[in-house]
């Protein structure tokens, strides 16, 4: 059984179609990635899942349960993080989890958030207002929430959104104890490429509500990925049957399959002397991005500055 | 109600309730408004002659037919409170949470709609003693309760008409905008400031069916003379349980997360 099954899901607000015909499914086990620039339907597409919005046409299948009509069961079988960070500032970590733990019907609900805060390392704030959180706090406690009664599948959106780097590999470890510890299945969506790589077992890359590639990471690698060689010369060059992405004066983007293996034959034809600079970046995910969509991540919105800056005045208000 | 939809009442509820200074400045605006109007009002009228109170107030102060008036009236502000929790929910995302956890939508309204009620309710403790300390007469009896229980259920009907305008929306303006709305014509088509032997047939038509009057006259009853009135008592809890349902309808079908 799938844990999460799309089929040609759409939704539209009014004339603007934000999800397009999108078809994959999630493995139980798995820790899942949703990759897409802003605005490319990820959190469109988790609030289908978790019941908040209704698919306008397709079909989502959660544990083999049908969304739209067993919306209540699935909705006990699933965990959920916002990208927002939503606790209640005025009550106390306690207090948020009991709440939780009361609209799920979570039975030993004391024992268990006594002992996810362990699991997290806020067992020592367990009685203090969420207010004074730091957000790598707060999106700690957010996790020990959606996992309190005891879901299949918990459903993150952009974990790590607005974490400095020590909280962001501390949230990827959480992320990979509770799926390793837990048996949790993970669906998460995430801007940055590099979290998609290390984290996840598969991924699928979505732009503009629709799928732009599905593999796990490697095979993203292998079939999509080019090296990029940036070159800075004295005099123009002609750069004949080399594939140029960019150039501007006399920089030069050059995509190659394997960048070690053709430099020595490129600085020969450029000629040594009028070479001024060159580096290489090698192939990883943001190159996969580029070279299926024509953009990089920060051309195709990236990590939205005034959207983080909002984010992160509301999760201190 | 299942038991566990009931424990998901509680949990809302208990936020709710504990939620009061988060709306310091309504807080003090719902309980600051009524305050004036007694002071003021409650004093404008009050060089009336004695005769002149006792054939058509029946009390021979206006203040103590005032006040009983004025709670009344604002039970219209107290249902506000609601709604005005329900927009901060969709604004910080909250109720987003909620509606992702396994509760049904109508005992989300339910708990904002009596939590709402709860808050507005600080109000009648304050302005009795105000009104009480004023020279209001004021019978301390069991009907006393039963009307401020009266009060409650009227504010709860008011609440349910708030939140099915912001079921779908998250404007901050609607709920002020709907108390503005329906504050004045409730209010003057009511007997909460004027005896009904001042008005114009068709006003007293309009009074007859109006919640405020039955809610004010009753209150006058319950704290004038200390007798009680359970015909209207129940006519209230109609009209309160007729837009509550109302309300938990709309509320399962149309509130939106967002
Ligand atoms: N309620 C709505 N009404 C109208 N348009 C909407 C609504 N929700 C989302 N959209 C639009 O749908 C598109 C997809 O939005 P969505 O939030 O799913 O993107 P996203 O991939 O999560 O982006 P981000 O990385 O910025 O979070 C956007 O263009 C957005 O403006
Ligand atoms: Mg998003």
């Amino acid at each position: 059984m799938r844990a999460i099954l799309l089929e040609n899901v759409t939704k539209k607000f009014g004339d603007f179609t934000a999800v397009d015909g999108l078809s994959f499914h999630v493995d139980e086990g798995e820790i899942f990635g949703l990759l897409g620039p802003n605005g490319a339907g990820k959190t469109t597409t988790i609030k289908m899942i978790t019941g908040l919005l209704r698919p306008t046409s397709g079909r989502i299948e959660v544990l083999g349960m049908d969304v739209t009509k067993e919306t209540m069961r699935v909705k006990e079988r699933l965990g959920w993080v916002s990208s927002e960070v939503i606790l209640d500032d005025d009550l106390t970590a306690m207090q948020n989890l009991w709440i939780q733990a009361k609209l799920y019907g979570v039975k030993n609900w004391k024992e268990r958030a006594e002992n996810l805060l362990r699991f997290f390392g806020l067992e020592g704030f367990k009685d203090s207002k969420v207010k004074g959180f730091s957000t790598g706090m707060r999106k700690k406690l957010e996790i020990a929430m959606a996992l309190l009664h005891s879901p299949e599948i918990i459903l993150m959106d952009e974990p790590t959104v607005g974490l400095d780097v020590v909280s962001r590999k501390a949230v990827w470890e959480v992320i990979t104890r509770v799926n390793k510890e837990l048996k949790v299945t993970v669906l998460l969506t995430t801007h940055y490429l590099e979290e998609a790589d290390s984290l996840c077992n598969r991924i699928v890359i979505i732009n503009r509500g629709k799928k732009v590639v599905e593999g796990t990471p490697e095979e993203l690698k292998n079939s999509y990925a080019y090296d990029v060689i940036e070159l800075e010369s004295a005099v123009p060059l002609k750069l004949n049957g080399w594939d140029v992405i960019y150039s501007d004066g006399n920089k030069y983007r050059i995509r190659v399959k394997d960048a070690a293996s053709v430099l020595p034959s490129l600085i020969m034809e450029v000629g040594p002397q009028n070479l001024r600079k060159i580096s290489v970046k090698r192939a990883s995910l943001d190159s996969v991005f580029i070279s299926l969509t024509g953009l990089s991540l920060e051309e195709a919105g990236g990590i939205d500055e005034r959207k983080l800056q909002m984010i992160l005045r509301r999760a201190r208000r | 109600m299942s038991l566990r939809s009931m424990d998901q009442l509680l949990a809302l509820y208990y936020r709710e309730v504990t939620k009061v200074y988060l709306s310091v400045f309504t807080l003090v605006v719902t309980i600051v408004q009524p305050l004036i109007w007694i002071v003021f009002f409650g004093s404008s009228l009050s060089g009336l002659p004695t005769f002149f109170l006792e054939s058509y107030f029946h009390t021979n102060n206006y203040l103590s037919f005032l006040l009983p008036g004025e709670l009344s009236v604002s039970s219209i502000s107290m249902g506000m409170m609601a709604s005005m929790s329900l927009v901060q929910d969709k604004r910080l995302g909250y109720l987003k949470r909620v509606m992702v956890s396994p509760t049904r939508n109508y005992v989300i309204f339910l708990a904002k709609v009596l939590g709402g009620a709860t808050r507005g309710l600080i109000q009648v403790p304050i302005l009795l003693v105000a009104g009480y300390l004023m020279g209001a007469q004021i019978a301390f009896s069991a009907y006393l309760f039963l009307w401020v229980t009266a009060v409650f259920l009227v504010s709860m009907g008011f609440s349910s008409i708030y939140f099915m305008f912001n079921a779908t929306s998250a404007d901050w303006q609607r709920p002020g905008l709907i108390m503005n709305l329906m504050t004045m014509p409730l209010m003057f088509s009511s007997t909460a400031l004027f005896p009904k032997e001042f008005f114009p047939w068709w006003l007293k038509l309009i009074s007859d069916v109006n919640p405020l009057t039955y809610l004010a006259e009753l209150g006058r009853l319950a704290l004038i003379q200390g007798a009680f009135d359970w015909t209207s008592f129940i006519a209230l809890m109609g009209f309160a349980a007729f837009f509550l349902a109302i309300g938990a309808v709309v509320a399962e079908y149309k509130l939106t997360p967002e």
